[in-house]
């Protein structure tokens, strides 16, 4: 038997299918299968479609998913989800599949940023989020990276680069957006703009992680976790190792998945 | 939409689509005339909700219909002073919410703003101050404000006088920080001056025996808010759309009036009757005689809300109740001011002032809401931050340390109470449910 979580972002939808089966402890608790896909126009669709292809990967009859929990932006309107339950709950009980003993999970995701508070066993006791603006997300990095002609899987490497950077001062990401253009216009070496960009998001989130007192061991989740610069900038500014799950995007989804009864 | 939701979809339309004080003051006189004004109050769900609006509308059409001495006063003046004058109190700031729940708030926003009030002003100013713009107010003959608190009635009412033409008009009653003798007899000789230069300006002398009536109804409502209070202490249960934020009026612009004590005693008989429900029914998931108990009362989860609520329709407190939380008490519901006396009206009345829990110090704030989390039982305090709400806002930080110190979960909850474009709907839904979510992890 199955369970599976299906978290709805404002970029991307992931799906988990987990095996529930009491009979076998060694498939107890496995991913059996994850996908992660566009979410596009309809969060319904693209929830439905993610499901369905997880089921497909897993070779798993819809049927024998007994329980789907649905996270994220999303998870209001999911007409085939039994439950909806918050990212700050599932992301805490993401990361447990990953590491014990977690304090604080960074959650670093297309629309919004968020840091949560553990107890240390997968319960959240604390958590804030960003304000309405895409700041300090994913969003915000891709609009810089579009700007700048560069993949944004490259921006580690070239984070490595150089020790300078220019100070982006616009909060707004249209309009850090027109300073990013303008300081090419002048010539500004790209590797440095990128560096300034890394840090604009990284000073947001930690004054949210200041704001409700960083507790080690720390992990970051979401898409932006894979982003090997905006990592390696928070645990230089935060002065502690951040552990990331082998697959950061899929730890709403996981977590929901294992919230799934 | 039942038959009394589309009576008043109705009348919030026709506003919407004939914004201007005389037709506002048709529709007033319309609702507020006898026996239509009865039949009106009974199309709300509940004796609470009736008794209320009823009284409300009341009021308001007294405020509109010209044939009495109006006066705008700021959220915490103490009425009592404005009733024993005579005058017809008229609140733009909880006018500034009817505007977001009639639906004309974005007008009213859009004025202001055309008018260079700046955007990071609250927008219960900036939309009573659009109010005043597009003339939906009825006209003052006097503008009181007072410094507790709240700073900006002092700014935008001094500019409504303006408008008005009564700059001499305008009073402002300036509150010390803190509570001694000397502030309290400071405060009283302001009172008495502003009820005499007034009077005089109406010419009449200050009447006492009108002080001392109103007085004693304060009172009388301060003991039927108690007795309230009281009861809700368990009560888990209530009339349907029943909520403790709506009751505004009763404790500003009605202090001192009979209206308040109908509204109170009726709340209490109401609540009463609810509690004699829940009692027989605890541990019976299914109905009493007449009031269905959805929830299980065991695991309700008590919440304690501060500062106000958005008026414009929103679905937080259904969010709520569907997870098994209910708000018990709410901090504008306190009964804060010891008993007046109708001898000392002056004094009593800055008493009362200078006990206000957000005068002076934060400790007052945070001494209050400690008191309320013991007395209720709170499970988790919701603090809404209203934009551009600096008196409440800024007290944030200490009250979330303290109740954690408490053992008490505390959301800081960034919205805005009128402009539902200044409050992304999604991320409240993300923040309530999440923390609803922690308080039932905690509790488990």
């Amino acid at each position: 038997m199955y369970t599976c979580g299906v978290d709805v972002g404002s970029v991307s939808t992931e799906a988990v299918i987990l095996c529930r089966d009491n009979k076998d402890s060694n498939a107890k608790g496995r991913i059996v299968s994850y996908v992660i896909i566009p979410t596009g126009a309809s969060s319904k669709d693209a929830a439905l479609k993610a499901f369905e292809e997880a089921c497909m990967k897993a070779s798993v009859s819809k049927e024998d998913v007994y329980s789907i929990v649905a996270t994220g932006y999303g998870r209001i309107n999911i007409p085939f989800a039994n439950k909806n339950i918050t990212e700050i709950s599932c992301h805490a009980r993401g990361v447990l599949n990953y590491f014990s003993g977690i304090k604080t999970v960074i959650d670093i995701g297309g629309q919004d940023s968020k840091v949560i508070k553990l107890d240390g066993f997968g319960s959240p006791v604390d958590f804030l989020m960003n304000d309405k603006c895409a700041a300090g997300t994913g969003r915000f990095l891709e609009v810089m990276a579009r700007a700048l002609e560069i993949k944004l899987e490259h921006f580690g490497e070239i984070f490595t680069k150089t020790n300078e950077k220019v100070d982006i001062s616009s909060t707004c990401t249209v309009f850090a957006e027109s300073e990013v253009v303008s300081l090419i216009g002048q010539g500004i070496d790209k590797n440095k703009i990128i560096r300034g960009l890394v840090y604009s998001i990284v000073n947001k989130v930690i004054s949210m992680v200041e704001r409700i007192g960083l507790e080690e061991p720390v992990c970051m989740t979401g898409g932006v976790a894979k982003n090997l610069a905006v990592v390696k900038a928070l645990e230089e500014k935060l002065g502690v190792k951040i552990n990331i799950p082998e697959e950061p995007e899929i730890t709403g989804a996981l977590g929901a998945a294992y919230l799934a009864k | 939409m039942g038959f009394a939701e589309n009576i008043r979809e109705t009348l919030k339309i026709k506003i919407q689509k004939n914004l201007n004080r005389d037709y506002i003051e048709k529709i007033l006189g319309i609702v507020g005339s006898w026996p239509v004004l009865p039949v009106y109050g009974m199309t709300f769900a509940s004796k609470s909700d009736k008794y209320l609006n009823i009284a409300t509308i009341k009021n308001i059409k007294k405020a509109y219909c010209q044939k009495y001495p109006v006066a705008y006063g700021s959220l915490f003046l103490p009425y009592e002073l404005l009733h024993s004058l005579d005058l017809v109190p008229f609140l733009p700031e909880v006018m500034a919410g009817f505007t977001a729940g009639i639906g004309i708030a974005d007008k009213t926003l859009k004025e202001a703003s055309a008018r260079w009030y700046t955007p990071d002003l609250c927008t219960f100013h900036r939309s009573a101050s659009g109010a005043v713009e597009l003339n939906l107010f009825p006209l003052p003959q006097f503008l009181i404000c007072s410094s507790l608190a709240c700073d900006a009635a002092q700014k935008t009412f001094y500019i409504d006088a303006k408008k008005y033409n009564i700059e001499d008009n305008f009073y402002l009653i300036d509150v010390p920080y803190n509570k001694t003798a000397d502030s309290i007899k400071y405060l009283a000789s302001q009172l008495e001056d502003i009820s005499t230069n007034i009077s005089k300006k109406m010419g009449k002398q200050v009447d006492m025996d009108k002080f001392k009536n109103t007085i004693r109804l304060s009172n009388e409502f301060r003991y039927w808010a108690l007795k309230v209070n009281d009861i809700r202490k368990e009560l888990l249960i209530y009339p349907k759309n029943f909520n403790g934020l709506s009751f505004i009026l009763p404790f500003h612009g009605l202090a001192g009036t009979k209206d308040a004590v109908v509204v109170y005693k009726n709340i209490y008989f109401e609540l009463k009757d609810f509690l004699e429900k829940q009692k027989g029914s605890s541990g019976n998931k299914k109905s009493g005689s007449n009031i269905k108990i959805k929830q299980d009362i065991g695991k309700t989860k008590r919440i304690l809300w501060l500062h106000l609520k958005p008026y414009y329709k929103n679905n937080i407190f259904e969010i709520l109740e569907n997870n098994n939380c209910r708000v018990v008490f709410e901090e504008i519901s306190q009964v804060y001011w010891p008993e007046l006396d109708g001898e000392k009206p002056f004094e009593s009345l800055a008493l009362k002032m200078l006990s206000h829990p957000l005068n002076g110090s934060v400790e007052n704030r945070m001494a209050a809401i400690l008191e309320m989390v013991r007395s209720y039982r709170i499970d988790g305090v919701i603090l809404f931050a209203h934009w551009g709400c600096r008196h409440s806002n800024g007290s944030a930080r200490i009250i979330k340390d303290t109740l954690r110190n408490n053992n008490v979960s505390t959301l800081i909850l960034d919205g805005d109470c009128l402009d539902k474009n200044n409050s992304s709907e999604g991320q409240i839904l993300t923040r309530i449910q999440g923390f609803m979510e922690i308080i039932n992890s905690e509790q488990s």
